[in-house]
């Protein structure tokens, strides 16, 4: 709540003063603000109507004393498009009237705070009214602020733009000033206003009811702004052939590390990254209640629509790219996004593998998910080998080239359905070793680790059935194919007796390429007398094997089997591989 | 003694070469005598098998021997009767006359067992191959097309239901087989305008194009239209053709000669018109249930064809009479005219028609409700080479009317008066075509022997007879046509109630018999039926529905002589389980039967006879009940050999 109160004194400071320097006040006694009743303040519905009533009286008056239909039209709209001609538009009567309605606005606002002041101790009680004067206050204030900001553009537009451009850096750097400064203007729409008078009206002025509204209404009107958003995805990296002149924009280059970051948006309060402000957001309500008020929540919007920004392109931080400024055919990237993912798919390692066709490698998961869709699905063959994604172009290839045929889809399924069995049939035959718990029995684990004890490695290697490394510890992520394979083969012996503490190693390859270093492994064994044994253990990405312990005092009733359970997380128990012990 | 006389007639034998027992064997046209002639020895035999161009087989068993005996010369191979023909089989006797094929023409239509395996074997040892007929072969798809499109020879393929057939498979047979002249893809409702695209990007050849029924937009027209020689051009039932497509038929760059677009919906007047316009010499037009009015600048645009316009189907359409005049000014060569259903056809219509074309030879008349008998002197009076009239519930022609058809149409082959108020007497006027060859006369209740001993006396040649629900015939009537019309092929004698075994006995002399139904003749007994299975060898279709008294013995006659009996509707007889497992173990030709309400056999009796049956039976007709009596390994087994089973739920009727 800090900025916001920190902010109006300046604005009405600044304004105060540019009007007294102009004009004397002018405050006409007939204008149909409600006076303010410090004594009747703690009263919603009054509150109420002075919100409300304020309004209206500006298109009448405006209407009575300048005439001219489209500025009065584009004063109550609040629309930017005196920016767009400022000498032209300018009225020294229309800012005076403005000028002057503003004064009366701060003089209210001030009466607010002074009753608030006032009344602090039986605020405490009830923290619910408080916080709606609060927000009337900020409403009240963003709407100066707001009608200040344009008032000044139609004078001069370049202190406009320093103005608001500098805006965000007065207050906090978070997301929520910018909002307040955005909200009010979209609530000043003359039709707004007209709907939000009739509802407060309407509703018996209740404060929360008020809220509502007023929190309705700036949620409606902020909803038609077309607003950017970062986080969708952009597959084009920025190639839509614009054909910038080189220097006309502004060229930035983020470092690799940044580009790689996960996160963008940060708490400033815990630290925490997000991916999307939203998130953030939601995630800033857990610092206190100012972060739960509709301003504070709502979207932010950016004053590209408002305000001409310089044109900014990016630079890819990969020298020799063609996407990087020192490229003598530089091709600048439009967006952040762009730069990411550009930088993503040409420069990085395509570590996402498509499980379908165990062939197409991706960099971004997004690329692996759409090619997923299509992969294997229609696949349209000619006999000459080239593939198609649709049947009219097969034809249309059939078509041009004499002796090409269609392939039959039949055909390749059952290659791949025999080439499967082969797999199965080759992976029950590998057999697990038999020395230690050896989890390299099960095949999927160890495909890149041929050099494990106890394991033939002709057996053990199973490309087709890789899986994705992180899915190592999630053994109920696996595939079903792959759960059955594994079924088959996961026994494994314990040759050492029992005595007091047992160390049981295992081995688990794969792990490296984890993007964790280490996360920790809850491990399930229940014997056949149904003893139940859970140990968690830490894991190192970098460790081949891995040791755990098992208190042999649970082995009491000397069971015969065991089956043991290897999971990441509690939920993802419920497969239970067999074990003989000995 | 038999040794010398052996040695005797081979010496005499041995001075006849075999070309000149060649040119002898070509006077032998019956196909008894060449079956005697077969017989005589072994040389003759050769004789026979290096002539011998043509071979239909009856049944698998015997398929491998004749493959190898007449391998060497065959050029036309029907094995579309073949029961349970499957791949192995196919393969096998394939394999057996290896290296000598000339074959040209295969038919394998309804042969559902021959899949990918087979079809790649056969284009494999006929390289010569050009005609294919896999027609209803519901099973086949890409695959076999594929192994057809190995084929490179391929003129005629014809591919009518084959359901699993797409444009991939089409897309094949289309590069595989550039030659390709005639093609039916008819009911093969996966093909869509791609395939059809390419086909005709491909297939420049293509004379004779058959795409009823597919789902085919305008856009395959246009494609089609580039065809340059195509000639024959069907496409029945083509909903989504409307008249924009038929534009593209405007052009002339083809040499359409028949175009068959009935029941397309959306195909009016104006379609057609521009077709005419871009054939001048279009010979076969079939608008048949397009559009329910004949436009007037349609009827006149048929001056255009005026030379050329032979057959004109106009089922389903008001026809006034002066569209018919118009017709029959413009259209003076027409041969064949169909006005099936047709409303407002009148006996005026009729006159001014015949006025105008007194070529006619096909007249389709049914259903025209309003036509009385000076429509049929007007045909007789101008149409003197007409050879079919199809008159079905024509209600108001009398005898009288076929007064002047039997003087008039000396050539009169085939009439189809189903449903018409006749009398014996029309019988004795019609006595008069010599050429008769087709007859129909079902639910003509006034018929008696008298009018079939009118028929039998004069009408030597008569092939086909219909005599459904004629109650008054009887078995004189039968005996006079048994010993007149001895060519009989087709005969229904359903409902003929006062039918008895003499009357079959009668019958019995007609060797040519193939078709006989005798359903809900309820008088007859075993006794006749083994008659007719005695004397009526050829049999292949026997309806027997409703013919309480017919027992095992009747089927074990059957089992016995019949051999080639391929359908059979057993329904409601009082047989058992033992005769009818006789039946079906012993008939190796039997593809269909219909076996509804057999009271006496139990399960285990259909069980046991539909084992016996070898899974050879294609078609199947049972009680909904069996289903889950029967054991599933038994349905399952019928089922993969490609028998289909109808499953009924009607309840038991003794009364039919």
């Amino acid at each position: 709540m800090v900025p916001e109160r920190r902010r109006p004194p300046e604005a009405s400071s600044k304004s105060s003063s540019s009007m007294m320097s102009e004009s004397p006040r002018n405050r006409k006694p007939d204008l149909p603000f409600t006076p303010f009743d410090s004594t009747n303040l703690w009263c919603g519905d009054r509150h109420g109507r002075s919100f409300l009533e304020f309004s209206p009286p500006l298109v009448t008056q405006s209407n009575g004393l300048f005439g001219p239909d489209r500025e009065t039209k584009s004063k109550n709209q609040h629309e930017p498009s005196p920016v767009d001609d400022p000498v032209m538009d300018w009225n020294p009567r229309l800012m005076l009237s403005n000028l002057s309605f503003l004064e009366q606005k701060i003089h209210q606002v001030q009466d607010i705070v002074r009753s608030i002041i006032s009344h602090e101790d039986q605020f405490l009680d009830q923290a619910n009214e408080l916080a709606a004067q609060q927000q009337l206050v900020t409403a009240d204030l963003t709407y100066i602020i707001i009608q200040l900001i344009s008032t000044a553009g139609t004078l001069l537009p370049d202190i406009k733009n320093a103005l608001l451009s500098t805006n965000p850096a007065v207050g906090r750097p978070g997301s929520n000033q910018k909002q307040h400064e955005i909200l009010p203007v979209e609530v000043a729409k003359a039709s707004q206003y007209d709907s939000l008078i009739k509802d407060l009206n309407s509703c018996g002025g209740k404060e929360d009811e008020l809220i509502k509204c007023s929190n309705n209404s700036g949620v409606e009107a902020s909803e038609p702004i077309p607003i950017e958003d970062h986080d969708t995805k952009d597959n084009d990296d920025g190639m839509d052939g614009e054909n910038l002149p080189p220097g006309s924009y502004e060229v930035l280059q983020l470092e690799e590390e940044e580009i790689l970051a996960p996160h963008t948006h940060f708490c400033l309060i815990c630290g925490k990254g997000f991916k999307r402000d939203a998130n953030l957001r939601m995630h800033m309500r857990g610092h206190g209640d100012e972060y739960k008020s509709p301003a504070a929540l709502a979207k932010p919007s950016k004053e590209a629509s408002i305000e001409p920004q310089p044109i900014r392109r990016y630079s890819c931080p990969f020298v020799g790219c063609k996407r990087n400024k020192e490229h003598k055919k530089f091709q600048p990237l439009k967006t952040i996004l762009c730069v990411k993912n550009h930088y993503k798919r040409s420069h990085c390692d395509k570590s996402y593998t498509c499980s379908r066709c165990r062939t197409k490698k991706f960099s971004i998961i997004a690329d692996l998910k759409t090619h997923e869709k299509h992969c294997g699905r229609d696949k349209w063959i000619c006999s000459c080998g080239t593939t198609f994604s649709r049947k009219d172009k097969l034809f249309g290839h059939v078509a041009l080239f004499q002796g090409h045929a269609p392939a039959i889809p039949m055909d390749d399924a059952k290659v791949l359905v025999t080439s499967d069995k082969a797999q199965v049939s080759e992976a029950s035959s590998g057999m697990p070793g038999n020395m230690d718990y050896n989890f390299s029995g099960n095949t999927s684990l160890d495909a890149q680790s041929p050099d494990l004890k106890g394991v033939d490695d002709g057996h053990g290697c199973f490309s087709p059935m890789t899986l994705d490394a992180c899915n190592i510890w999630g053994l109920a992520e696996f595939p079903h194919s792959a759960y059955e394979v594994s079924e088959s083969t996961f026994s494994f012996l314990a040759t050492v007796p029992f005595k007091g503490m047992e160390k049981i190693k295992f081995q688990a390859a794969g792990m490296m390429n984890c993007s964790e270093q280490h996360y920790p492994v809850i491990i399930y064994i229940r014997s056949n007398k149904g003893v139940q044994v859970e140990t968690s253990i830490m894991t190192d990405a970098h460790a081949r094997t891995v040791s755990f312990e098992v208190p042999v005092y649970s082995w009491h009733l000397n069971p015969t089997s065991a089956e043991i359970s290897i999971c990441r997380t509690q939920h993802e128990r419920g497969k239970y591989y067999k074990c003989r012990i000995t | 003694m038999e040794r010398a006389q052996q040695q005797s007639s081979d010496s005499i034998l041995a001075t006849l070469s075999v070309d000149l027992l060649i040119q002898i064997l070509d006077f032998v046209a019956d196909p008894r005598d060449r079956k005697s002639w077969r017989q005589v020895c072994r040389g003759f035999l050769h004789a026979e098998a290096l002539r011998r161009r043509s071979l239909r087989v009856l049944r698998r068993e015997a398929l491998q021997g004749l493959l190898r005996r007449y391998a060497a010369c065959l050029e036309r191979l029907d094995l579309s009767a073949c029961p349970s023909l499957d791949d192995h089989a196919l393969a096998a006797a394939l394999a057996a006359g290896a290296g000598l094929w000339r074959l040209r023409s295969i038919n394998l239509s309804r042969a559902s067992g021959v899949g990918w395996r087979g079809l790649a074997a056969l284009a494999k040892a006929c390289p010569h191959l050009e005609a294919v007929d896999l027609s209803h072969c519901v099973g086949v798809g890409d695959r076999e097309a594929a192994a057809l499109a190995t084929a490179a020879g391929l003129r005629d393929l014809w591919l009518d239901k084959c359901l699993g057939l797409t444009d991939v498979g089409l897309a094949k047979v289309a590069v595989g087989c550039p030659a390709l002249e005639m093609l039916g893809i008819k009911w093969c409702l996966e093909i869509s305008d791609i395939g059809i695209e390419l086909l005709a990007k491909k297939c420049q050849n293509l004379r004779v194009l058959d795409i009823s029924y597919l789902k085919i937009t305008n856009r395959s027209l246009q494609f089609v239209s580039s065809l340059g020689k195509l000639e024959d051009l069907s496409m029945v039932g083509c909903s989504h053709i409307d008249d924009e497509g038929l534009q593209f038929l405007n052009n002339g760059s083809n040499s359409l000669q028949s175009v068959d677009v009935s029941r397309c919906e959306n195909v009016t007047s104006s379609g057609l018109i521009s077709v005419i316009e871009g054939h001048k010499y279009l010979q076969n037009l079939n608008i048949g249930d397009c559009f329910p009015e004949l436009a007037p600048l349609f009827l006149s645009k048929l001056n255009d064809l005026r030379d050329s316009l032979t057959v004109l189907k106009l089922d389903g359409f008001q026809v006034f009479a002066p569209s018919l005049k118009i017709i029959g000014l413009n259209c003076r060569n027409l041969v064949e005219i169909g006005l099936s259903k047709c409303k407002w056809v009148t006996d005026e219509g009729v006159s001014e028609l015949v006025a105008g074309c007194v070529n006619l030879m096909t007249i389709d008349l049914t259903c025209c409700h309003l036509l009385t008998n000076k429509a049929l002197v007007a045909i007789g009076d101008k149409c003197k080479n007409l050879t079919c009239l199809q008159l079905e519930s024509c209600k108001l022609i009398t005898d009288k009317g076929l007064d002047c058809i039997g003087t008039c149409c000396s050539n009169l082959e085939e009439i189809d008066l189903t449903d018409c108020t006749m009398t014996n007497a029309a019988m004795k006027y019609l006595s008069r075509c010599s050429e008769l060859m087709v007859l129909k006369l079902g639910l003509c209740d006034k018929i008696s022997d008298e009018g079939l001993v009118h028929i039998a006396s004069n009408c030597k040649k008569l092939r086909v007879l219909d005599l459904y629900r004629c109650f008054e015939v009887t078995d004189d009537g039968l005996a006079a046509i048994a010993t007149g019309c001895k060519r009989i092929k087709n005969l229904n004698l359903c409902y003929c109630t006062r039918i008895t075994d003499l009357g079959l006995k009668h019958l019995s002399c007609l060797e040519d018999l193939h078709d006989l139904e005798l359903r809900g003749v309820h008088c007859i007994t075993s006794l006749g039926i083994t008659a007719i299975a005695n004397g009526c060898q050829h049999l292949t279709e026997l309806d027997l529905k409703h013919c309480h008294l017919v027992d095992d013995a009747g089927l074990f006659a059957l089992g016995q002589y019949t051999k080639n009996l391929r359908q059979a509707n057993l329904s409601y007889c009082q047989v058992s389980s033992m005769g009818l497992c006789n039946l079906l173990g012993s008939l190796k030709c039997l593809q269909d039967v219909k076996l509804v309400h057999l009271t006496q056999v139990p399960v285990e009796g259909f069980e046991s006879a539909l084992r016996a049956s070898g899974g050879r039976l294609k078609k199947l007709k049972l009680l909904t009940g069996l289903r889950h009596l029967l054991s599933p390994g038994l349905i399952q087994m019928l089922q993969d050999r490609g028998c289909r089973i109808r499953w009924v739920d009607k309840p038991l009727n003794l009364v039919p």
